[in-house]
């Protein structure tokens, strides 16, 4: 049987690939990618605990809704990123800074 | 004359009427601009009408006296009045009627002048304040027009200011009189606080507060108060010396000489016939109060002015000077007389002297006019005021001539002349005088003796240097009209008809009459020889006089012989002062402003020094530290600021950074420290 430190060991490098992407990419959409890395680590999290849980299958369910919720997330990200897009005519974080004051 | 009977109130209605007509010419002109020469001789003219009235109803008639309130200071009340007695009447006619000619005078005199109607303003202020002080009732209306007079005098001889040496006369004249002026006021102080009053009637009067106060037993007593004796001579020295200031007597008469730099009109009736006198007027005012020490001192001053102003005339070459020297010798006699107690001689000489001294004056003034137009006429260029570059007038100028050697004869004290009159009253009383006494008193009426002799001397020498001679100038005539005929009303005043009807005798004179004689023994004798040998002398010093300037044109004293330089630099008293009083007064104003400079200054500056050191450092203090602390706390604010500001970069993925670092160091501040 797998130990639960290797579930945790894994979620975490794989949050860290996400955090990595989502700071330094220049692209958007890379960015996007790295968010959807530190959902499916946190969704990992959750199997893997679910798995010593004494209510079986809670795990899965919380990781269902979470997928849902992020394919969601997902959609309206996009759909921000298509309308960044048409404003600037780039996707490039570094190059959009009007949140300056 | 007899329906001349106006009231009282009347009088002084017109007396008011009268001082005021003179300052309406002064305002008016000052007021207008306007040259206003004839508003002004039109205003004196009123004035002079005016006061000929009231003469005629005062003069040997009942005082009249009139007074109101002026102030009260606490409980004590100082009134103002009006005083018309036989003096105040006498001499207000007198200085209406002169002024008034000399006005007329003026209008030719002065035309063209750029500051005419200034001229015209002072002389009617000076009117005014002549004539104020003759009608005033009170001491301290009497100071207060003094000082007026005074000022006004100033402010005339001063009238062409652009010379330096008019500015200087008339500053001299005005410092001098100063001095006699604290003379004046200390004696109304010393009376007041004795009588507490100042009101002439009062103090003066028959039986008034002086002639009740008494001395005894070392004490001067009035019936309010007393104080040691000495004080009463000391009221009458400081009020005499007012009169030795104003009426230029040894040793404060340098003033006088000075003081010719004025217009001759202005020296004619300021300095000849009226100020001048407002010296010998006071001392007749406040007669009473002159003890016998008091008297002998006037006399003694009288007497050497007389001497030594006659000695100084004699070798004078500037016509004016040559009078005003005159003027104060005959100022000499007339105090000397005051001091004998010839109270009613001295005002008899004071009344022909005006007459005769300003037609000399007005004389000299016509041919000084006349020489100074044809040496502008000529492009000439020669001092148009000295004898020495005259003579031979007499053919070109006939009325001034004429009139001029009325005047001389009079000053010379000729029979037929009203200076006859009044000279020979005076030698006479003061010969009479001295009957009474042994010793130095004896001497006083043959000094009075020989100044006249030398009077006879330096006006003859004028007169011939002058008229007689070789004519030095062709084509120069006799001054326009007005100044001719008011040499002729002169020369009739100069004359002994307008004073008694007998030429030999002055005790038959209206004039003595109406004051208190003398109150010396009559001695017969003495009224036939004395006037008989002085006027033999006289005639015999004007014949050698007539021998040494017209026969041989010589001089007396060579320009080189001590007496001479010692008479020509008037007793060197003018350097005598310089040395004794205006050098130390200026070295001791030049040692405080040494002092003031260094020393007082220099305390000054270190106190200014020091405090701009300690302000410097206060300074600094608020600088450095108090606005330090603030600045540094807004600084830190600053950096603070800059520094957030450095995290607000607008990028999504800076902000997600500032959250991570501060998500961990939260993390790494909650479990690992």
């Amino acid at each position: 049987m797998i130990p639960l430190s290797h579930f945790m060991l894994i979620s975490a490098g794989l949050f860290c690939i996400g955090l990595y992407a989502v700071l330094t990419k220049r692209n958007a959409i890379q960015i996007l990618i790295g968010i959807e890395f530190m959902i499916n680590a946190a969704i990992l999290n959750f199997v893997a605990f679910g798995k010593f849980d004494k209510f079986e299958g809670g795990g899965q369910m919380f990781a269902l809704f979470a997928i849902v919720l992020a394919a969601a997330g997902v959609a309206v990200a996009l759909a921000i990123i298509l309308n960044v897009y048409k404003h600037f005519k780039t996707i490039d974080p570094a190059k959009i800074d009007t949140l300056k004051d | 004359m007899e329906t001349l009977n106006f009231s009282d109130s009347t009088l002084c209605i017109m007396s008011i009427l009268m001082i005021v007509m003179p300052l309406l010419s002064f305002s008016a002109v000052l007021i207008r601009r306007t040259s206003g020469g004839n508003f002004a001789v039109f205003n004196i003219s009123i004035s002079f009408i005016i006061s000929i009235l009231i003469f005629l109803t005062v003069w040997n008639k009942n005082i009249v006296h009139e007074q109101l309130t002026w102030f009260s200071v606490g409980e004590r009340q100082f009134t103002a009045g009006i005083l018309l007695n036989n003096l105040s009447v006498l001499m207000m006619v007198l200085v209406s009627g002169i002024s008034t000619l000399v006005h007329i005078y003026s209008l030719s005199y002065m035309k063209g002048d750029a500051n005419i109607n200034k001229y015209w303003a002072y002389l009617g202020l000076f009117c005014f304040s002549m004539l104020g002080l003759v009608i005033s009732d009170s001491l301290l209306l009497i100071y207060l027009f003094w000082e007026l007079v005074g000022f006004s005098s100033y402010l005339l001889i001063g009238f062409w200011f652009t010379k330096p040496a008019a500015s200087q006369a008339a500053k001299k004249a005005f410092i001098m009189n100063r001095i006699g002026d604290i003379g004046f006021l200390c004696g109304i102080m010393i009376i007041y606080s004795q009588f507490q009053t100042l009101d002439i009637v009062k103090l003066f009067g028959e039986g008034g507060l002086v002639s009740s106060a008494r001395i005894d037993d070392g004490l001067w007593i009035s019936t309010t108060s007393q104080m040691p004796a000495i004080w009463l001579s000391i009221a009458g020295l400081a009020l005499f010396t007012g009169a030795i200031a104003k009426s230029a007597q040894f040793p404060l008469h340098t003033w006088l000489p000075d003081a010719m730099e004025g217009p001759t009109s202005v020296s004619s009736l300021i300095h000849a016939a009226t100020m001048v006198a407002a010296g010998v007027f006071l001392l007749g005012r406040v007669y009473p109060i002159l003890d016998h020490f008091t008297l002998n001192v006037i006399t003694a001053i009288g007497i050497i002015t007389a001497f030594m102003a006659a000695t100084i005339a004699l070798t004078q070459n500037d016509i004016k000077r040559i009078l005003a020297y005159s003027t104060i010798s005959q100022l000499g006699f007339m105090i000397a007389a005051m001091g004998i107690g010839a109270y009613g001689e001295s005002m008899f000489h004071l009344a022909t002297h005006a007459f005769f001294k300003c037609l000399l004056f007005l004389a000299a003034g016509a041919v000084i006019h006349q020489l100074h137009h044809f040496k502008e006429q000529h492009q000439l260029d020669f001092d148009h005021q000295d004898i020495r570059r005259m003579g031979g007038l007499r053919k070109q100028m006939p009325v001034a001539f004429i009139t001029m050697c009325i005047a001389a004869v009079s000053l010379a004290g000729l029979p037929f002349s009203s200076g006859y009159l009044s000279k020979d009253a005076l030698l006479i009383t003061s010969f009479e005088w001295a009957e009474g006494f042994h010793g130095v008193k004896k001497a006083v009426p043959y000094v009075l003796v020989l100044s006249s002799w030398m009077t006879v001397f330096y006006i003859s020498r004028l007169i011939f240097k002058v008229f007689l001679g070789k004519s030095r100038f062709e084509g120069i005539h006799d001054p326009p009209s007005p100044m001719n005929r008011t040499l002729m009303v002169l020369a009739f005043c100069s004359i002994f008809i307008l004073f008694s009807f007998n030429p030999f005798s002055y005790e038959n004179s209206w004039l003595v009459q109406g004051f208190q004689d003398a109150g010396v023994l009559r001695l017969d004798p003495l009224h036939i020889v004395v006037p008989l040998a002085v006027n033999l002398v006289s005639v015999a010093i004007i014949y050698c006089a007539y021998i040494i300037y017209v026969r041989k044109d010589a001089k007396v004293f060579s320009d080189e012989s001590f007496f001479y330089r010692f008479s020509n630099r008037a007793w060197y008293l003018n350097e005598a002062y310089t040395f004794l009083f205006t050098r130390p007064a200026e070295s001791v104003s030049h040692f405080s402003y040494q002092f003031d400079k260094r020393v007082v200054d220099g305390i000054i500056n270190f106190l200014g020094s020091v405090i701009r050191i300690l302000s410097s450092i206060s300074d600094w203090v608020d600088r450095r530290i108090v606005d330090g602390a603030i600045n540094s706390v807004a600084e830190l604010a600053k950096s603070i600021g800059n520094l957030s500001r450095k995290f607000q970069t607008g990028h999504l993925q800076h902000y997600l950074i500032t959250m991570l670092t501060v998500v961990i160091a939260f993390f790494i501040l909650n479990y690992f420290l």
